[in-house]
């Protein structure tokens, strides 16, 4: 094969780039020549390479839309589309890097000293937002791909595939152990990948990993938090090539954090310089990716480390100018990119300069599952102790083998706006002292007035930095002074994959086609789809339809499909009982072949569900609920019956039943041409209930009138939804039947004033507000609510559910204001115009004072104030008599 | 919270599975004083430390059980159905 088949081409701001095999688009852009990744947050210097491991801020971009992606950690792909951030126009001349001659304007606590009123904020805060920052989210979706979501369970959990991960794996896997390996990495082996001293241990451990069948490796999948019940949170990249990322919730009996430790810099004036580089990122550059980083170097460090680097830098064919202790190095200098280190003794020129840091264990993870850290001088570390029970360390996490960098609390601290502790936020050694100095000497408070440890590497960089200048300041010891505390997530995640793919479930009746070949349009109610209203072939406009389907059901027959109720289904010697118990009104006194309106209430006589309550014999109640309710009626049904020792089984049968509620003047007509059932009025009367065949389907019938018409409620199992809905349909043609829906259902019952509870009543009404006071039986031993109704039928009404009608043609909003001289004093909740009284009508809460008829109230429609005027009985047949014919 | 409880019909499941029901109370006899009602109705404990409380395995086998918990640290000590 030739080289050029391994070339993967993607654009950086428009331009096209190649890179290799294995390249990152860090590694490939730097490959091309670029050496400026990122402008700072504040003064909007230019920064390069950092750290190459995903630690630091300095190559945050923007890649396929998606903004602050770690470019070092992204493997690239054919066709990327990689854009810089917060720099105009370019990374290379960016205009707002003039910010950084003003810095002596922005003193630490800038924000607190100069927006001393809101007004200030608010007149700054757009060009403050234009200038400081990160990314800028996407307007809407990215070319990413889809987010997803992941549920997985294993006994050993092992975060890092270092050597010590890979140690663990391989001892867990051998013992027969089911473990989950983690690693961020494009590749199994940590440090060993770029440090030469064991690279051939690393294979021999990655290939006894694989060998193990009982051992499972998530590569490129980083772990962001480790919470309560050993709860791990973590993203995979490119799951496949649909999916951006897919986030895992990950439950293990053990966890292992293998993590390793992480360089953090050193500090020196213009730390920052772009060609300023941890150590182990010149090795990843070198050895990863065949990256000679520069031409001359100046290695600052000591000892083993410093050596192995000028080792490194050596065969890579860098010439190092000198190796320079850390204490000596004054400044580095060049205006950008680095040109030079100043030591006491002399200047060096170079073109790169590696800086073996401090060494810190990567024990975020452990700090939230609940371990100490503590420091220890020698290793010049904090290091994680007092572990969880099922949460283990292993390897370089812990600190075994560290050795300090530079003496911590340093000697001495050079105060500078040019010593960058927080890479992230421009917070300089400078803004540290002056804050200690005016009172924020604890380290926490220093956190956040300073922003340092805040921004995007969340304290990676210069926690220890932070605490070693705090400690300097106020003359304490590290152990004294302490950490800050570590919080998922971390490293950050992006909203896409919290968020994760959107599930809806979606529920649909029996009769949903059917609804879909009429024209209906749909409406969501909780996880339901409902027909709203259908189109007619005339017109398409809902007052249009809603008319049509209201005449049909005042004038001749409609059906609607009601299969959305809940429908409990209650057996045993016992249901008389409970039911008296938990429901407000008496039902154990109901008669086999009757159906009562009952309503629930909880121990402070809130009205919390409606419903018919219908008996079938002796020891066989149905029960139907609001359809939003189902769930919560069936727990408290089941949880009043507990330690009552009483015979009562509850059965949801709501999604096994289809229900239909066939109403009007000439219903009685249709289903009698379809059942044997004796429909006539004095064998089947207004609240009765039987079984009966209806078109050869076991149905239930229940006379009942909620839309104030006679009608009948017809619950059967729901494979013949479809069958019976066109059955009844065939049927009520000679008499031209119309399917209605919800809005015509609501504006029908709004004329008989049957209230629908959750939509008129709240979760402060009782039955006395609403105007139902006789639904409580107060005379009974006892039921839930009793003691609280009792106490408030004593007392004397403030508001009432009232109904009103408009005085001249007006239509009120749902929820509009109601007026009593020219004071607020209650609220509409239904209003619907009805073509009964040729004026609009609804329910209002409104002074129980004025609950009385023909008080006078005012209601806000579109801004003005419209006459309206309380009516106490139904705008339509208020003496029932329809519902009785 | 991401808690485990252990439904003693299902097992170990995630707290998000259940429906929480708080604390585990003494309703009053129904010729109780009005204060004992008021406080049965209005008061919780709030306890900081180890309580008795409700929850139903919503989506799960649907039962109510009863759970020892340490409400500072979301230890469960103890699961059960009660008497019915």
């Amino acid at each position: 094969m030739d080289e050029h088949s391994h070339t993967i081409k993607f654009e950086f701001c428009g331009k096209p780039v190649e890179a290799r095999a294995g390249d990152t688009v860090a590694s490939a852009l730097y490959r091309s020549g670029q050496r400026i990744f990122t402008r700072s947050f504040k003064y909007h210097r230019p920064r390069g390479l950092l750290c190459l491991s995903g630690k630091c801020p300095n190559c945050l971009m923007n890649v396929d839309g998606v903004p602050n992606v770690r470019t070092c950690m992204t493997p690239v792909r054919p066709g990327m589309q990689v854009a810089h951030q917060n720099a105009y126009p370019s990374l290379d001349h960016d205009w707002l890097s003039i910010a950084q001659q003003f810095d002596w304007l922005m003193p630490v606590g800038w924000y607190y000293k100069t927006m001393t009123h809101p007004s200030m904020w608010h007149a700054a805060e757009p060009y403050i937002r234009k200038i400081a920052g990160l990314g800028v989210p996407p307007l809407v979706g990215t070319e990413a791909g889809e987010y997803e979501h992941g549920y997985r369970h294993a006994e050993v959990a092992i975060i890092g595939g270092g050597p010590a991960g890979l140690q663990k794996a391989i001892e867990l896997g051998t013992r027969g152990e089911q473990v989950l390996l983690i690693d961020d990495q494009p590749a199994l082996g940590g440090h060993l990948r770029y440090s030469k001293s064991s690279r051939v241990a690393a294979g021999e451990l990655i290939a006894q990993v694989h060998k193990l069948a009982n051992v499972e490796v998530l590569q490129g999948s980083y772990c962001f938090g480790l919470y309560e019940g050993n709860l791990l949170g973590i993203v995979q990249s490119k799951p496949h090539p649909e999916a951006a990322e897919r986030l895992i919730h990950l439950r293990a009996r053990q966890v292992v954090i293998a993590t390793g430790a992480y360089e953090a810099p050193l500090l020196f004036r213009n730390n920052d310089l772009v060609g300023i580089m941890l150590s182990s990122a010149v090795q990843r550059l070198i050895r990863l990716h065949g990256v000679a980083p520069g031409k001359v170097a100046v290695v600052i460090g000591s000892g083993g480390r410093s050596e192995e680097l000028v080792s490194d830098l050596g065969e890579a064919g860098i010439r190092v100018a000198a190796t320079v202790p850390p204490e000596s190095v004054i400044a580095a200098t060049g205006k950008g990119r680095v040109t030079g280190v100043q030591t006491k003794n002399e200047n060096l020129r170079c073109d790169l300069v590696v800086v073996c840091g401090h060494r810190v264990p990567d024990a975020g993870l452990l700090s939230q599952a609940g371990a100490r850290l503590e420091w220890d001088g020698g290793k010049g570390a904090f290091i994680p102790v007092d572990l969880p029970p099922h949460v283990f360390a292993v390897g370089d996490v812990t600190g075994a083998s560290f050795i300090a960098a530079s003496p911590l609390p340093p000697e001495r601290v050079a105060a500078s706006k040019r010593v960058f502790v927080c890479v992230c936020n421009d917070v300089t050694s400078q803004d540290l002292q002056d804050a200690i100095a005016e009172g924020f000497d604890h380290i926490e408070t220093l956190k956040r007035y300073t922003t340092a440890t805040m921004g995007p590497c969340q304290g990676r960089m210069c926690q220890l930095s932070s605490i070693g200048i705090c400690a300097h300041e106020t003359q304490r010891s590290m152990g004294g002074t302490g950490t800050t505390t570590s919080r998922p997530p971390n490293p950050s995640v992006t909203l896409g994959a919290l968020a994760g793919a959107r599930h809806h479930p979606t529920r649909r009746t029996p009769m949903h086609y059917e609804h879909d070949a009429l024209q209906a349009v749909w409406m969501d109610m909780g996880e339901w789809k409902r027909p709203r209203f259908y189109k007619t072939s005339s017109s398409s406009e809902e007052k249009v339809c809603v008319k049509e389907e209201y005449r049909a059901v005042r004038e001749r027959v409609g059906l609607i499909d009601v299969s959305t109720l809940g429908k409990l289904d209650v057996k045993g010697r016992d249901c008389g009982k409970l039911l008296d118990k938990v429901y407000a009104g008496r039902l154990s006194d109901l008669r086999p072949g009757r159906v009562r309106y009952a309503v629930l209430c909880d121990e402070a006589g809130i009205m919390l569900d409606d419903g018919t309550v219908s008996r079938l014999s002796d020891d066989h109640f149905f029960i139907t609920t609001t359809t939003g309710n189902l769930e919560f009626v069936h727990q408290w049904l089941e949880w009043w019956l507990i330690g009552t020792g009483w015979d009562v089984h509850i059965t949801n049968l709501t999604g096994g039943l289809a229900a239909l509620n066939l109403a009007g003047p000439k219903a009685r007509e249709v289903l009698a041409k379809l059942t044997i059932c004796d429909l006539n009025t004095k064998a089947f009367s207004y609240m009765a209930c039987r079984r009966a065949e209806v078109s050869g389907v076991q149905a239930l019938l229940m006379r009942i009138g909620f839309v104030g018409e006679t009608g009948w409620e017809i619950h059967f199992p729901a494979e013949s939804g479809a069958y019976l809905w066109r059955a009844l349909l065939d049927a009520g043609s000679e008499f031209e039947i119309r399917p209605f829906a919800v809005e015509a259902q609501r504006l029908l019952r709004l004329e008989k004033q049957h209230v629908i509870v959750g939509v008129d009543t709240d979760a402060l009404t009782n039955p006395f507000e609403a105007g139902m006071g006789w639904v409580a039986k107060l005379d009974k031993e006892d039921f839930i609510g009793r003691a609280a109704l009792r106490r408030l039928s004593g007392e004397e009404l403030k508001q009432s559910l009232a109904g009103f009608i408009m005085n001249e043609g007006e239509l009120p909003e749902d929820g509009a204001a109601i007026l009593v001289d020219g004071k607020l004093a209650g609220r509409v909740t239904s209003a619907r115009y009805s073509p009964a009284n040729w004026k609009a009508v609804g329910l209002a809460w409104i002074p129980a004072a004025l609950a009385r008829p023909g008080a006078e109230i005012q209601v806000r429609v579109g801004g003005r104030l419209a006459r309206a005027r309380i009516t106490q009985q139904a705008f339509y047949d208020p003496e029932g008599a329809r519902l009785r014919m | 919270m991401s808690f485990l409880l252990h439904c003693p019909h299902c097992g170990d499941r995630s707290v998000y599975e259940f429906r929480f029901g708080g604390e585990v109370k003494q309703r009053p006899a129904p010729d109780a004083p009005e204060a004992d009602w008021i406080h049965y109705s209005y008061t919780k404990t709030n306890t900081a430390g180890v309580q008795k409380e409700w929850w139903n395995h919503r989506s799960g086998c649907g039962q109510w059980l009863q759970a020892q918990r340490n409400t500072i640290t979301n230890e469960v000590f103890e699961t059960f159905f009660p008497e019915r």
